[in-house]
């Protein structure tokens, strides 16, 4: 996944990927907005979804993402 | 005298089935309550076919609610689905879609929902992607599926599960919103090696028909091979990029942004045609409840007759062993009149 480029930009850098850079950037916008706007718009980044790995044809104990829209 | 006075009595049990039928009807409970008796001895049990008909009843109650639940969620998603087609549309016009590209490592995103009762979606969804399977595989060559939803899950568990990558499920307990979608695609893609990620989903069409669809993302080597080898790809060189970066990294972030934004159309998809298909299936299956209803009634009645002539006629038969032939025959043919009337009201 790591870029090649030379001139890597700050956030990948870190270890991110474009999507969770613009979903920090869009929470950051959606944190910049008025009251009655401001908290429909964030109720539209609640995340809820469990997620299990698979190794050897067996499922993984389940992790649950919940509520993280940080990430 | 005692004659005169059995008439009488009998013309007034003739006239009034109705007392007849309730004191029947009690003595049935009795008799199947205790379970007495050497079966259709003397009285025909209709308790079965009334518990029977209850629970279709109940049946065909709760498959109408899940009806209206279905439409009226079905509503509101079919309006993002058909605003979220907004998001993959340009990057086909960029990208092109390349269902027959052929990579090393593919990986297949099958969509399905976590909640059954909705007709064929999830195993028509199941069955374009071991097909798709099929078709990448080969020497040299590695697949592996991303399932989401539960019921994808235990469909592929079953003869796939080696090739089973990971599994996501309880997507949809909040609606589904781009947030979610996008962080579920960075975990899908931290967490796979991928040439080329091919998302089956549904697509849907109208509350009927669904398409099962394949959505085909290239990872940024692969599309800078292509691109190099020319065809629809090639007019990408022709594209200036701004910026300080370099068209490697434009094309990894684009192909990240992609996937997000295609897997959040597909999931919307998915439930739009969820919805649909649940709606028709509880449709379908409250129509079937009503027909079986409609015929046990006709049993359960035809029934209940029977054995109410069955009772009369012992007891005129009783009655006539007192009193004579000829009154005994005009009270049967009353009795088949009777039933032949209560017959044609039935059937109209």
């Amino acid at each position: 996944m790591a870029s090649t480029a030379a001139a890597v930009p700050f956030w990948r850098a870190a270890g991110m990927t474009y999507i969770s850079y613009s979903n920090i950037c869009a929470s950051l916008v959606r944190g910049c907005l008025k009251e009655p706007h401001r908290s429909e718009a964030v109720a539209r980044e609640k995340v809820h979804f469990t997620v299990s790995k698979w190794a050897d044809g067996k499922p993984e104990k389940p992790s649950v993402r919940s509520d993280s829209p940080e990430e | 005298m005692a004659m005169a006075a059995f008439r009488r009595e009998g013309r007034r049990l003739l006239l009034s089935p109705v007392s007849y039928n309730s004191s029947f009807a009690a003595r049935s409970a009795i008799l199947s309550y205790s379970e007495l008796g050497p079966m259709g001895a003397r009285s025909i049990s209709t308790q079965a076919v009334r518990n029977r008909m209850k629970s279709v009843k109940n049946i065909q109650k709760i498959t109408k609610a899940m009806k209206m639940v279905a439409a009226s969620k079905l509503r509101s998603v079919q309006v993002r689905t058909e605003n979220s087609r907004g998001f993959w549309q340009p990057f086909t016009a960029l990208l092109g879609d390349n269902p027959s590209v052929d990579v090393k490592k593919n990986v297949i995103v099958t969509i399905t929902s976590d909640k059954g009762l909705c007709g064929g979606i999830n195993s028509t969804s199941v069955r374009v992607s071991k097909a798709l399977y099929k078709l990448t595989s080969g020497p040299e060559k590695e697949t592996k599926y991303v399932v989401l939803g539960e019921k994808g899950k235990v469909q592929l568990a079953r003869d796939s599960k080696n090739s089973i990558e990971m599994n996501i499920t309880e997507l949809q307990k909040n609606p589904l919103n781009y947030t979610q979608v996008s962080v579920l695609a960075d975990d899908i893609l931290k967490n796979v090696e991928y040439d080329a990620l091919r998302i089956i989903y549904n697509k849907y069409q109208s509350v009927v028909s669904f398409l099962p669809t394949v959505s085909t993302i290239l990872s940024p080597e692969t599309v800078e091979k292509e691109s190099e080898a020319g065809g629809k790809l090639g007019i990408l060189d022709s594209y200036e990029i701004e910026g300080g970066d370099t068209k490697a990294e434009v094309l990894q972030n684009l192909a990240e942004f992609q996937f997000s934004c295609v897997l959040f159309n597909a999931s919307l998809e998915n439930a739009c045609s969820e919805m649909g298909a649940r709606m028709s299936a509880m449709d379908s299956s409250s129509r079937n409840a009503g027909e079986m209803l409609d015929r046990l009634t006709l049993t359960y009645n035809r029934t209940r007759q029977a054995s109410i002539t069955t009772e009369l006629i012992e007891i005129i038969s009783g009655a006539s062993a007192l009193t004579g032939f000829s009154q005994s025959a005009r009270a049967t043919d009353n009795i088949q009149y009777r039933r032949y009337a209560c017959m044609i009201k039935l059937q109209s």
